[in-house]
């Protein structure tokens, strides 16, 4: 090939300038976004401020995404654990399930608790690892056992809660609660619980722990 | 499925901070309005306690007394009878009650004066009980006729 093709082909060469824009060469106007499994959705518990509000009042859905994108823009409009008031807590929940234990979804399952001392930890990373882990899917590999995740901001103290949608797939659960473990950066010492919540109340007995 | 390991989901997230479908702004607000009225409540709680709350007795072992004994009255052999105060009246003499102790007990007459007003509600008519006021009603520009009889035979 002459020094003449060489040039000629050099020049034919272009970037597609038509090519759709991700978020890694223009990330503030990409057009390509990267799916979820599933969608999720963003509820906020606001604190009783009146004696009248009621349950159904206080616990309302935020807002759903379905994109990696669309879950970084609401992570960076909203309020980091640590700003959140007494009493506040935020569920992330997939597809359409309220984060009660009398939707369908939930009433056959159970959850994975463990309290933190708010003083102690940084909140707003081991949220955001347990997020991460949540809607990547990779804190539960084998199947869809995850139906949400909440993180309630108590005084002194924050509850990181996964909710699944079983209570008796035991080996499943357990794999679940070694990566929630690791997840919330936990030692060997650190204990969580598992309770269904068909036993959830005041004398509720875990059926797992790890 | 369709996974993403946290590293990867870190290096998806842009620099900027993007809009969102709903108001964020008004989120927020909320978020700060209740943390104001949590603030208020806590400063209240710090400067009142439980001090703005009716007393409890739930930690006494019997209730607060608030229902008093009637007052003691003892009759002797010869008919008197002596009432005996409730602690907190002897009390309220203070100081001097000591000294009135030991000095010898005279008996004093009180010079106090009763004054009964007379209520018109209990007399059957509701004119004022007074009688210089019946005197005043009545008419007395009446004609007298054995008076008028004595009259003409002086003349």
């Amino acid at each position: 090939m002459s020094v003449e093709e060489v040039t000629q082909k050099f020049e034919s060469v272009s970037v597609d300038n038509n090519a759709p824009k991700t978020v890694l060469n223009d990330d503030k106007s990409f057009e390509v976004k990267h799916p979820l499994n599933t969608k999720w959705t963003l509820w906020y518990t606001k604190p009783a401020v009146d004696k009248s509000e009621s349950w159904s009042d206080l616990l309302r859905p935020v807002t759903s995404f379905n994109t990696v994108e669309e879950f970084w823009a609401i992570v960076k409009n909203i309020p980091e654990p640590h700003d959140l008031p007494l009493k506040s807590d935020y569920h992330v929940f997939r597809n359409d399930i309220r984060p009660e234990w009398e939707d369908s979804a939930n009433e056959k399952g159970g959850k994975w608790s463990y309290h933190i001392r708010s003083k102690s930890s940084d909140i707003d990373e081991l949220w955001l690892r347990t997020l991460l882990a949540v809607i990547g899917e990779t804190i539960d590999e084998e199947d869809s056992q995850i139906n949400g995740v909440v993180l309630s901001i108590r005084k002194g103290t924050s509850k990181f809660a996964l909710w699944t949608k079983s209570e008796d797939q035991t080996e499943a659960l357990t794999n679940i609660g070694a990566r929630f473990k690791q997840v919330l950066k936990l030692g060997e010492e650190d204990k969580i619980e598992f309770i269904p919540h068909s036993s959830t109340g005041k004398n509720a007995q875990p059926t797992l722990t790890l | 499925m369709v996974k993403y390991t946290a590293e990867e989901l870190l290096h998806l997230k842009p620099e900027e901070t993007l809009p969102v479908d709903f108001d964020a702004e008004e989120f927020r607000a909320i978020i700060e309005n209740i943390k104001q009225i949590q603030a208020l409540k806590e400063e209240e709680y710090a400067a009142h306690g439980f001090t703005n709350r009716r007393r409890s007795s739930h930690h006494y072992h019997t209730r607060p007394k608030v229902k008093h004994n009637k007052p003691k009255v003892t009759t002797d052999a010869d008919g008197w009878s002596t009432l005996e105060t409730a602690k907190g009246e002897e009390g309220e003499a203070g100081e001097e009650s000591d000294e009135e102790d030991s000095a010898p007990f005279v008996a004093t007459i009180s010079t106090e004066t009763i004054r009964v007003k007379p209520n018109n509600k209990n007399i059957s008519s509701s004119r004022p009980a007074d009688n210089r006021d019946i005197i005043l009603d009545k008419q007395t520009n009446t004609f007298n006729a054995f008076a008028a009889l004595e009259s003409d035979e002086d003349e």
